[in-house]
């Protein structure tokens, strides 16, 4: 049985979210059971993600590959559970306390038991379509993942039957999908000219051919960054992303923030350094133009921040600026630049879900969105103010929290690369991210109280803000086997460089 | 010149692809009906499909089934065929999902159209009972 489990790992790892996924609807009625089995569905995922990485970390196999329906891989689907699979893996546990936070309170949340199931539904989709993302090495297998992800994202926004949420669902819908239509068409050329869907023998095929077809090459890379990039929200192409995760139910916006955004970028890196390789992306000069995207968007994001009065979408403005790290870290073309967007993106996905949650929390139990008129929140819900504390200093990048590393390795491999405004770009991003949180936690803690009684929510609740905090803290003081994995994925991206 | 027009007119399927790509593209982002930006995404999706079904066929080829054609005959591709058939099952479920938003926005605003809509948005939106619906 051990055996059976182990050799069938990386598609466990997919299967499970998906089959419990498919069982909810006829259980519809028993909403404890739902609950139950919808986080016994995303906790058998991070055992499976645990269990593969552990495989992977002492080498046992790296890469693990899963040839699905034993058909062997330029005729198959391949699954490759590799360093960076592996990882993404572990950042999809995220969703694991997310689902805890549920717990209990989401009726209320998207305004009625009957439509609670069906959340939970969309949510396990999106998680298996996140986990099958980590480990695909097939191309058109990476579209569908994608398709399944975007639905459920905007299923999962217009969870509430809210005519402002149909709105930015349909707003995302349509810009989702003209991005998953982008990425097709690149998936197209590359096969035309490769003749292969396979990431591994597409990439050792376009090296072979890419001299006589520059053009095509080309229009397949714009195209795919293109895409991932409106899916991904990446600096101009953000304009859904707002709207959608600020009128998401809160645990769906921590999801949507935290991970569903996630999910595209690794597929981006898939293609960019799996496919593609870095010498085809120097020779078009991507490399650049994802460094200035990202850093335009880091400054950007965080100003557009700093204007919203309302506290969730100014978290939503600050994932903008967010992604502008990761894209900026992508570009920079260096094992220590790559390192560090990777572990960036595990330590985003953590603080981002606390935030989003925090958030949710106080806006739950006080009614108000407006940061101005969250005074005193910090005293009379102290363990929910705690935990958004603990994820801003994260955010901002303070030592001993996990924001930190990751820039800290950014700041490095842009000074390897020799470029001066990525770094200010990353430290401006730091303060301005300082002057949009700090206000919020001065303003809870310092200004006086007001009469009216704002308790703490549930235990379900508060075990959930704890777990991502404590997350927090702890990847930012003993980094170890992430900070491991993200630099193993970043040199074996980079290898053939 | 003339070559690359011969080129260009054997390899009409693509070029057709690219106008129709162009044409929904172009209507997604400039109409503001919700049903016409959808059936840009649909004329956009076909786009992508032409061109991966053009790129399985050869002229004169025969559909890859063993033992019903004589030995030299030629096998077009049949996989990127395959691959639109799910291509064409996401593209309903996207549409079936759009309408379906579309309807609850047409309850909710009263039209169809996204400026009317940002128009009303002030009215709508402390219209609680909408959320119970």
């Amino acid at each position: 049985m051990t055996t059976l489990i182990r050799a069938n790992l990386p598609v466990l790892v997919v299967i499970a979210p998906l089959f419990v996924a498919f069982i909810l609807p006829p259980l519809a009625r028993r909403i404890r059971l739902v609950e139950a089995l919808a986080l016994l569905g995303a906790v058998l995922g991070l055992g499976g993600a645990g269990y593969l990485a552990s495989i992977v970390l002492t080498q046992q196999e790296n890469p693990f590959i899963y040839q699905l329906g034993g058909w062997p891989a330029p005729w198959g689907i391949e699954l490759v559970a590799g360093s960076l699979g592996v990882f993404f893996l572990l950042v999809v546990g995220v969703s694991v306390p997310v689902l805890l936070f549920a717990q209990g309170n989401l009726a209320a949340e998207v305004g009625g038991a009957e439509r609670v199931t069906r959340f939970y539904v969309l949510y396990l989709l999106l998680v298996g379509a996140m986990a099958g993302m980590a480990v695909t090495n097939d191309m058109f297998n990476v579209y569908v993942l994608v398709e399944v992800a975007t639905l459920s994202c905007c299923g999962l926004v217009s969870a509430r039957r809210y005519p402002r949420a149909a709105e930015a669902a349909f707003t995302y819908l349509i810009l989702a999908t003209l991005g998953s239509a982008l990425v097709l068409g690149g998936i197209g050329l590359i096969y035309l000219i490769t003749g292969h869907l396979n990431m591994g023998f597409a990439a050792q095929e376009l090296s072979r051919v890419w001299l006589a077809r520059p053009h095509v090459v080309l229009m397949a890379v714009s195209l795919i960054v293109v895409g991932f990039g409106v899916k991904a929200a990446l600096f101009p192409l953000h304009v859904w992303l707002p709207d959608a995760h600020s009128t998401a139910p809160s645990p769906a916006s921590a999801i949507l923030s935290g991970l569903a955004v996630k999910g595209y970028l690794i597929c981006l890196v898939k293609f960019l350094y799996g496919v593609f390789g870095p010498t085809l992306l120097q020779e078009f000069a991507v490399h650049r133009i994802l460094t200035l995207l990202g850093g335009v968007g880091i400054i950007t994001g965080s100003i557009l921040a700093l204007t919203q009065e309302e506290l969730k979408r100014r978290l939503a403005y600050s994932t903008v600026a967010q992604v502008g790290y990761l894209i900026l870290g992508f570009g920079l073309l260096n094992v220590t630049g790559l390192a560090g967007a990777l572990f960036y993106l595990a330590s985003h996905a953590v603080i981002k879900a606390t935030l989003f949650l925090a958030a949710g929390a106080m806006l739950a139990a006080t009614g108000k969105r407006n940061v101005r008129d969250l005074a005193g929140v910090g005293r009379k819900m102290p363990i929910t103010m705690a935990a958004f504390t603990i994820g801003s200093l994260g955010l901002i990048g303070l030592p001993l929290f996990s924001g930190f590393i990751g820039k800290w390795y950014l700041l490095l491999g842009s000074w390897e690369a020799g470029l001066i405004l990525p770094a200010v770009a990353i430290l401006a991003g730091s303060v301005l991210c300082a002057a949009y949180l700090l206000p919020v936690i001065r303003a809870a803690y310092f200004a006086p109280a007001p009469e009216e009684d704002w308790p703490d929510p549930g235990r379900p609740q508060k075990l959930a803000l704890l777990l991502l905090a404590a997350a927090v803290v702890i990847l930012g003081v003993r980094p170890g086997p992430f900070l491991e994995l993200a630099q193993k994925a970043a040199a074996e991206l980079l290898a053939f460089y | 010149m003339s070559g690359l027009l011969t080129k260009v007119l054997i390899n009409y399927p693509y070029l057709v692809a690219v106008l129709l790509f162009t044409i929904g593209t172009f209507t997604v982002l400039t109409h503001p009906n919700l049903f016409k930006k959808l059936l840009g995404i649909n004329i956009m999706e076909s786009a992508i499909f032409l061109m991966f079904v053009a790129s399985g066929n050869i002229r004169g080829g025969v559909a890859p089934i063993r033992g019903t054609t004589n030995a030299e005959a030629v096998y077009i591709n049949p996989l990127p065929s395959a691959l639109m058939l799910t291509g064409i099952v996401v593209s309903v479920s996207v549409t079936a999902f759009a309408l379906a938003l579309i309807m609850r926005l047409y309850k909710a605003y009263g039209t169809t159209d996204l400026r009317r809509i940002a128009a009303r948005r002030k009215e709508v939106i402390s219209d609680d009972h909408l959320d119970q619906g």
